[in-house]
């Protein structure tokens, strides 16, 4: 099967007053349809770098990179716009949800941009329907400051979602919840891979994160020390089941 | 991409941030406003001058019946010179036209008592007697071009009759228009007897304010009776003065007067002659030339042939002024007699002040408008630079789920024609409240024309563009990395 992310002698350097900063040292990484990949490594790793490649909000300074067959690398600010908004959702540490917004109207907005005209009704029934995939239906007219961080990070999937994208990003997806929660929002990440067969990145700097993953990449100053299959994969469905709270509204 | 998706967008962004939205619309319709209530107060007391002018009949020439000079030498155009002003006595002989030979007007006697072309002025004797303009004159003379309203006047004397209450005053047959010209006019009740009444010779009288108290009291006479030579009369209305300069008083000819239509004067004393034709003109400079118009046109329809003088007289207000306005007659005489054309040079000199001061009017309201317009625009792009830097993050969101540049570029002009539209219109709103208010309270006539609403309007919303652009492109040039980043 044709990898839906190729990545070939990517490199990236920065420079920050005199210093030359090397975030990415020649990486080349292969993703394929379907797997959860969890990419490890401490700050400053090079792994948020990766990631910002990947999810085509920067450029790489040389190397390749192929999603879903497309060189994407060196495109025009417009077509890595069409990009962004047709191929890649992204979920983020800090949600980035749009303040003073209902749920619903957050989750719509990729269908505000890019190529083609959807109407008004088309728009809500498919970000209903996306907020119905994440279970939080009922919270749809709910202001994104009167939800929790996770159903904040439930309403950034479901934006994630909408446009059917080739892969997710998650960049700390869970850095910013109590654990409790952040097994709710991996059980939701895991059921999309085996239900819907999507492509899932996930970039994090906790093992016990990374191990929910079937996949681990781990970075180490600009280069991928290890890749390995998970053998310990965590199964998030089987730990809520175990925990003694009751909980609402989970897939 | 979709234009319309672009403006629900800015829509949505603007009712997200209501405050900002609401201090950036009150710049803008501050602005507005004050450019439309400046405009409208400017043009307003523009006009309040003109109509002072007018008022004071700068533009207003009287077509009497009847030359009394015709026969008299006009004097040379050195005449202004001291030494040189002749006695115009001397030179006046008898008009072979007039009708009725008078002692007093041989101008060879020698009286021991003011003769009435003395004490009246000889521009006043004799003059209106003669029975040489008709109702068909007033009507050629509304044809000519520059001539604004022409009136028709009769005037008499006649006691006026109600109950037992008799008033000995003065009576004019006029034209309905008069008001028109009569500028300083204003209607306590009622109002001046219509064309329409005019034309079918019905018996309704306008009463001048004194002859009214006089007759009536305080009460409104409207709809009362009133005798004219034993016929009965309608009131339709009561007339005062509306300028400060000019109060009413018993005796004079304006407000101790009643007016009539002319026609229904005509056929009840069996007249076909009119005194005079009062003439006013569309633009105060126009008089000289229209007053020469006049003259020739007459001069056709009363068939008087090269060496014949004229049977009827024009006089501008301004000559008449001068002739009356403490100049002795004979010095008024000779200077009006010798300066040809003196209300041209005059008339002309004032026309061309008040062009002059509306001109610094205009340059007043403009500078005013267009610094009101500059602060709103920059008040815009304040608040517009503001957000961009404060919704960087926001930028960077739309950025991530695929917003192009020209999307947000977009997205923030529409935000800001909005508000500058949309303030522009509360603006207008405002505006007309204010400039109607003020002139409420000082009496000062304002007019809004649609032009200025209209020119408002398009500024705005190009104030919107120009002081938009600049932020939103600013805004669209946020890389989707360094956005997302920003805390």
């Amino acid at each position: 099967m044709n990898p839906v992310i190729s990545v070939r002698d990517l490199t990236k350097t920065y420079h920050v007053g005199e210093h030359q900063v090397n975030a990415l040292r020649s990486i080349s990484l292969d993703v394929s349809p379907g797997e959860f990949v969890a990419v490890i490594g401490p700050s400053g790793s090079g792994k948020s770098t990766l990631m910002h490649i990947l999810g085509c909000l920067d450029q790489p300074t040389s190397g390749q990179y192929f999603l879903d067959g497309r060189d994407v690398s060196h495109l025009s600010d417009d077509d890595i716009s069409l990009v962004r908004n047709k191929q890649i959702g992204f979920v983020f540490q800090g949600f980035n949800l749009l303040a003073r917004t209902s749920a619903l109207e957050n989750v719509e907005l990729p269908l505000l941009y890019g190529t083609g005209n959807i109407s008004t009704s088309e728009r809500k029934k498919r970000a209903m329907a996306a907020l119905a995939a994440v279970g939080l239906e009922s919270r749809a007219d709910h202001h994104t400051n009167q939800l929790s961080g996770g159903q904040q990070q439930r309403v950034a999937i479901a934006r994630a979602l909408l446009n059917n994208p080739s892969i997710l990003l998650a960049d700390e997806p869970t850095g910013n919840l109590d654990s409790k929660t952040s097994i709710e929002v991996m059980e939701i990440f895991q059921s999309l891979q085996r239900e819907r067969g999507i492509t899932i990145v996930l970039i994090t700097h906790e093992m016990d994160v990374a191990e929910y993953g079937s996949r681990i990449v781990s970075f180490k100053d600009g280069n991928i020390v290890s890749d390995v299959p998970n053998q310990n994969r965590r199964h998030a469905s089987g730990e809520l089941e175990a925990s003694p709270v009751p909980l609402e509204g989970v897939v | 991409m979709a234009l319309s998706n672009s403006y629900i967008i800015a829509l949505k962004a603007l009712r997200r941030n209501k405050l900002q939205t609401a201090l950036t619309m009150l710049g803008m319709t501050i602005g507005v406003a004050t450019v439309l209530t400046m405009i409208a107060l400017g043009s307003g007391a523009q006009k309040a001058i003109q109509d002072q002018v007018k008022a004071a009949g700068m533009n207003m020439l009287i077509v009497t019946a009847g030359n009394y000079q015709a026969q008299r030498e006009r004097p040379p155009d050195d005449a202004i010179e001291m030494g040189a002003i002749r006695n115009p006595e001397e030179e006046i002989r008898p008009h072979l036209q007039m009708a009725i030979f008078h002692p007093e007007d041989d101008p060879f006697a020698i009286h021991d008592h003011p003769t009435a072309r003395q004490r009246l002025g000889d521009s006043e004797a004799g003059l209106g007697a003669a029975a040489t303009l008709t109702i068909d004159d007033a009507n050629a003379i509304r044809q000519i071009k520059g001539v604004q309203y022409a009136c028709e006047g009769i005037h008499e004397n006649v006691h006026v009759t109600a109950g037992d209450i008799r008033w000995f005053t003065r009576v004019h047959g006029d034209d309905s228009s008069l008001p028109e010209i009569r500028r300083s006019w204003k209607f306590v009740h009622g109002s001046f007897f219509s064309a329409r009444q005019q034309k079918k010779n019905e018996q309704v009288v306008v009463l001048g304010s004194v002859a009214s108290e006089k007759i009536f009291g305080t009460a409104s006479p409207i709809g009362k009776t009133v005798l004219l030579w034993k016929q009965p009369f309608k009131v339709v209305g009561v007339v005062t003065s509306s300028n400060w300069m000019v109060t009413p008083e018993a005796g004079d000819d304006q407000f101790d007067a009643v007016y009539i239509p002319v026609t229904t004067m005509q056929s009840l004393l069996n007249l076909s002659k009119l005194n005079d034709i009062t003439v006013t003109t569309e633009s105060t400079g126009d008089v000289t030339r229209v007053s020469k118009s006049i003259v020739s046109l007459l001069r056709t329809r009363h068939g008087i042939g090269a060496n014949t003088p004229d049977d009827f007289t024009v006089a501008s207000q301004a000559s008449k002024a001068l002739t009356k306005g403490g100049l002795r007659p004979d010095v008024a005489t000779a200077v009006t007699g010798n300066v040809a054309g003196l209300e041209k040079v005059t008339l002309d000199q004032l026309g061309k002040t008040l062009d002059k001061s509306s001109k610094t009017m205009t340059a007043l309201l403009a500078s005013i408008a267009t610094v009101s317009l500059i602060v709103g625009g920059i008040g815009i792009m304040n608040i517009m630079m503001l957000s961009v830097t404060e919704r960087t993050r926001e930028i960077g969101i739309r950025r991530a789920v695929g917003a192009r540049a020209k999307e947000v570029l977009l997205q923030f002009i529409f935000e800001s024609v909005t508000l500058s539209v949309a303030g522009g219109l509360l603006g207008i709103a405002i505006g007309v409240i204010a400039a109607m208010t003020i002139s409420h309270a000082v009496q000062w006539s304002t007019s809004i024309s649609p032009l200025a609403i209209l020119l408002s309007f398009g500024v705005s919303a190009a104030v919107g563009i120009f002081f938009g652009y600049y932020p939103a492109r600013e805004a669209s040039r946020v890389a989707p990395l360094t956005s997302l980043r920003f805390e």
